[in-house]
């Protein structure tokens, strides 16, 4: 269970230092941009503290919009997905199974696949139109929010994979 | 009632993630980024440190091309000077002329100096675009400064300025506006960004006679910012406008924001004064 902890925190740092340093600066076409950091929400365990779950996503949210000189947007986004994770899990995943299930392409990979697509359209979608507030023009919000989802997803995918892969001991 | 606590207790959580997306909200609308804090900006010293350290890696890569847009452009002055160096010989040379016109009374002070600065971040991912340099108020940068790239086309105006950072609101930036003219017809208009292409900007406002033709100089003009006759771009098409009255052309800015490392941010030294000057008028 600490070791969750800890690989939660280690988790939280490389997906923040990932996103601004590396990710923001691609931009495919001048369009599409991956946004990983929602990886985070994806990884908890399944009964993990609401409160906990919350408030970890808004401090990321915010510290990625201090880098990026985006006030509120991007914690906002990630705020409003955090409080419907539950719910959303509960769409893709068998009920009763174990709080401390983490879901993952090693665990169950139809459904990890299933509920990566729905958080990350739902996270950009809610970004983009954020963004959009101050600069309206419906179409290129559209195709930002397209491109960009499939350009992440399979990053999501690949890298949970990839993590899979190296540690095939840890939950 | 208990039935009410219950209800309460079981769903507490919606009230924290409501409180704390209308936090961000509440950011999202006050923080313009006209006037916005330091703390919560990339000119803190946290993510100033992060990003200078990720910025000297990336510069190494991108030595080699500055070198040689360095030697590009020293060679571009050295064939200025030879020019110049070649009329006054030529006018020195000539009976009529006294070389005493060439010289001037006394030495006229220079109203523009030049801090340069490194670009330490920059993003263009969307509709909220700036660019973080590393110098800040300890080398005299202010709010409002002009920024212009190494190689003369204008990049932005300075907004926020901490001890050693500064972020800089680009051309390619919803809120940046510009008053421009073009070279040839001498008529106003003014720059904005649609927020589309990164490379492109939008001259507005054009006269209705004015006519297009591709490849005209856009050059600043009147502006409290930038020194007349910079360089910000040239035509490229023909663009949508607003309404009848006016003509609106697209622009290729010659500043490229892709490999922009380094700029010069422009300190006028009559700013304070005509700022003074023209606001006395307004009350």
């Amino acid at each position: 269970m600490k070791l969750n902890y800890i690989y939660e925190i280690v988790l939280f740092v490389v997906l923040i230092l990932l996103q601004v340093l590396l990710l923001t600066r691609i931009s495919l076409f001048g369009i599409a941009t991956p946004v990983l950091y929602v990886y985070f929400l994806l990884k908890l365990p399944v009964g993990r503290n609401l409160y906990y779950v919350i408030f970890s996503a808004f401090l990321m949210g915010l510290i990625i919009d201090i880098f990026l000189n985006t006030p509120g947007m991007n914690a906002a986004a990630i705020t409003i997905v955090a409080a419907f994770r539950k719910n959303i899990l509960g769409l893709f995943f068998e009920r009763e199974g174990y709080d401390d299930f983490v879901p993952g392409i090693n665990t169950a990979a139809g459904p990890f696949v299933r509920f990566t697509i729905f958080m990350v359209l739902l996270h950009l979608t809610l970004l983009f139109f954020m963004e959009s507030f101050t600069l309206f023009n419906l179409k290129n919000t559209l195709l930002r929010i397209a491109t960009s989802s499939v350009v992440t997803i399979p990053l999501i995918i690949a890298l949970d994979s990839l993590m899979y892969r190296r540690n095939p001991g840890e939950q | 009632m208990r039935n009410l606590f219950n209800f309460i207790i079981r769903n507490s959580h919606w009230l924290l993630a409501a409180l704390l997306v209308a936090f961000s909200f509440y950011l999202v609308f006050t923080q313009n980024s006209y006037q916005r804090s330091v703390y919560l900006s990339s000119a803190n010293q946290v993510t100033g440190w992060f990003y200078s350290i990720s910025n000297d890696v990336g510069a190494f890569f991108h030595l080699r091309k500055n070198n040689q847009l360095l030697l590009e452009r020293s060679a571009e002055l050295e064939k200025e000077i030879l020019l110049l160096k070649d009329r006054i010989d030529i006018l020195t040379a000539a009976d009529s002329v006294e070389v005493g016109d060439l010289v001037p009374d006394s030495l006229p002070v220079s109203q523009f100096d030049f801090i340069p600065a490194e670009v330490v971040n920059l993003s263009f991912s969307g509709a909220n675009n700036f660019i973080t340099i590393n110098k800040g108020s300890e080398h005299g940068v202010k709010p409002d400064m002009g920024v212009i790239s190494s190689g003369g086309g204008i990049v932005g105006v300075v907004s926020v300025v901490s001890k050693n950072r500064a972020v800089v609101i680009p051309v390619i930036n919803p809120k940046f506006r510009l008053s421009a003219r073009l070279k040839n017809s001498e008529n106003y208009g003014s720059i904005s960004w649609d927020g589309t292409n990164i490379g492109k900007a939008q001259l507005q406002e054009l006269p209705k006679h004015e006519v297009f033709h591709e490849g005209d100089t856009v050059l600043t003009s009147f502006s409290r910012i930038f020194p007349r006759n910079l360089v910000i771009g040239f035509v490229s098409s023909e663009g949508r406008s607003r309404d009848d009255n006016f003509n609106t052309f697209n622009i290729q800015l010659a500043t490229n924001f892709y490999t922009l490392q380094d700029v010069l941010v422009i300190d006028d030294t009559y700013y304070e004064e005509q700022k003074k000057l023209e606001e006395m008028l307004q009350q």
